[in-house]
């Protein structure tokens, strides 16, 4: 299951990405979808496991983040509460 | 050729520099403008200047440095952000026009805290004397005309002891003294990555203790459907495509930096002022400005020479140095060499002591 963590900036999210590596979670730094980004371009971290994890961590280590989502079958995108 | 122009650009880098600008130029494209390779290989590298300059100057959050195209930029940058007609800013007797003529264009009420030439002292009680009751204090670390220290951190406590921001000058000493943003307090705090930070021209830094207000309005690969510029560090200051190359560059400049120690530069450098001072003392008709608080720069006067005149004499034999005002008629102002100008002689970690040599020799036979 592919999830995306919004990122208020790219910077946000590359430091984002590095601290989740750490922690030993593959991540990936991509563009947002359109469809996702109501200002317009932005960036986000891709994560294929442990989302909720990945989510707390980047909170605690005052990473702005801005939604959770996960992708569905149908290709569309559902927030996750976490 | 002896190149002892280190105070405006330094010229010799460390090769690191070279490689890095050159790797940056054919393997990067821009930050923030894709995803693809190129472009987060380019993100990479400008994240990690962030986290260098972090490291250098005790940043805890990479996202407030600030990349500019120079000193004059995050200058500008930082004077606008506190700055309005009629403001009432106390600036040194040392700054550079780089804050002098902003205040000026914006019609600030300045008072200068004026104070001899290399007295602490003086300068920490002129400055406790005008503070209070101001709204904005600008001020330089170093003195690019004659390397004097000012004593920034007692300054920054008594800014913060008064309420009022502060705005560093560290162009003379970023990579040359402890520069330590979390100590100071400052607001902002302004430097180039060509001088002592051995950055590629074009390069500059801001640290930012607040978000400030954008110079410039434009492309920031974020929040694009907004009219506005972000409301966050860095993207809200950093409009337009990066210098990527010379991110990169000033990212192995500050590396060297760091695997040195400003101590052990600020030692050598030392080192090389005594010896030129010492290489000079008895010629009497050179008048030399020193004193116990002082960088590798060193000012310099001559009865038998206007200062352009020798600064062209030296040039002609291979010593390239710096003649006339070098931008801080403030600072000519507080020594007293307003009138006539100085030539400036400033070294760096990559001057031999031979060079020092070489150059008094020629000062002794241009003057007998």
């Amino acid at each position: 299951m592919n999830y995306l963590i919004m990122c208020r900036s790219l910077t946000n999210a590359q430091r984002g990405a590095r601290i989740l590596e750490r922690k030993g979670i593959n991540t990936r730094v991509v563009k947002s979808p359109r469809e996702l980004t109501g200002g317009g371009c932005g960036y986000a971290l891709s994560i294929y496991r442990s989302p909720i994890d990945a989510y707390s961590i980047l909170r605690e280590n005052n990473i702005r983040t801005g939604k959770l989502y996960e992708k569905t079958e149908d290709g569309s995108y559902r927030e996750v509460i976490a | 050729m002896i190149y002892l122009d280190n105070a405006a650009t330094t010229l010799i880098k460390p090769r690191s520099v070279y490689c890095a600008v050159n790797n940056a130029m054919m393997t990067m494209a821009s930050p923030g403008r894709g995803a693809h390779r190129p472009a987060m290989r380019a993100a990479d590298t400008v994240l990690r200047c962030r986290e260098t300059a972090s490291e250098l100057f005790n940043v805890p959050e990479p996202e407030r440095v600030v990349f500019t195209m120079n000193a004059t930029h995050s200058l500008n940058i930082a004077i606008r952000s506190l700055c309005q007609q009629g403001t009432r800013v106390v600036i040194s007797g040392y700054e550079h026009n780089s804050v002098l003529r902003p205040l000026v264009d914006i019609g600030a009420d300045i008072t200068v805290a004026r104070s001899e030439l290399f007295d602490m002292e003086g300068t920490l009680e002129a400055f406790s004397r005008a503070i209070p009751g101001s709204e904005l204090v600008v001020c330089t670390h170093v003195s690019n005309v004659f390397g004097f220290i000012l004593p920034i951190y007692e300054i920054a406590r008594l800014c913060i002891e008064n309420g009022v921001p502060l705005i560093v000058d560290a162009s003379q000493s970023a990579g040359v003294l402890d520069v330590d943003y979390m100590r100071l307090g400052a607001a902002f705090i302004a430097m180039p990555g060509h001088k002592s930070l051995f950055g590629p021209q074009g390069t500059g830094v801001l640290i930012c203790g607040q978000e400030g207000t954008p110079l410039l309005c434009g492309g920031s690969g974020s929040d694009s459907i907004s009219r506005h510029m972000p409301d966050y560090l860095p993207d809200r200051l950093e409009a337009g495509t990066h210098n990527v190359c010379g991110i990169a560059g000033l990212m192995a400049g500050m590396e060297y930096v760091l695997r040195t120690g400003t101590g052990e530069i600020r030692r050598y450098e030392g080192r090389l002022r005594d010896r030129f001072l010492a290489g000079i003392w008895d010629i009497g008709e050179i008048e030399s400005f020193s004193g116990r608080d002082q960088t590798g720069v060193v000012s310099l006067r001559s009865r038998k020479y206007d200062c352009e005149e020798l600064a062209g004499l030296l040039g002609d034999r291979g010593v390239c140095v710096r003649s006339g005002l070098h931008c801080a008629p403030l600072a000519h102002e507080s020594a007293g060499t307003v009138d006539t100008g100085t030539v400036r002689f400033s070294f760096s970690p990559f001057t031999k002591i031979s060079d020092v040599d070489q150059t008094c020799r020629l000062l002794r036979e241009l003057h007998s």
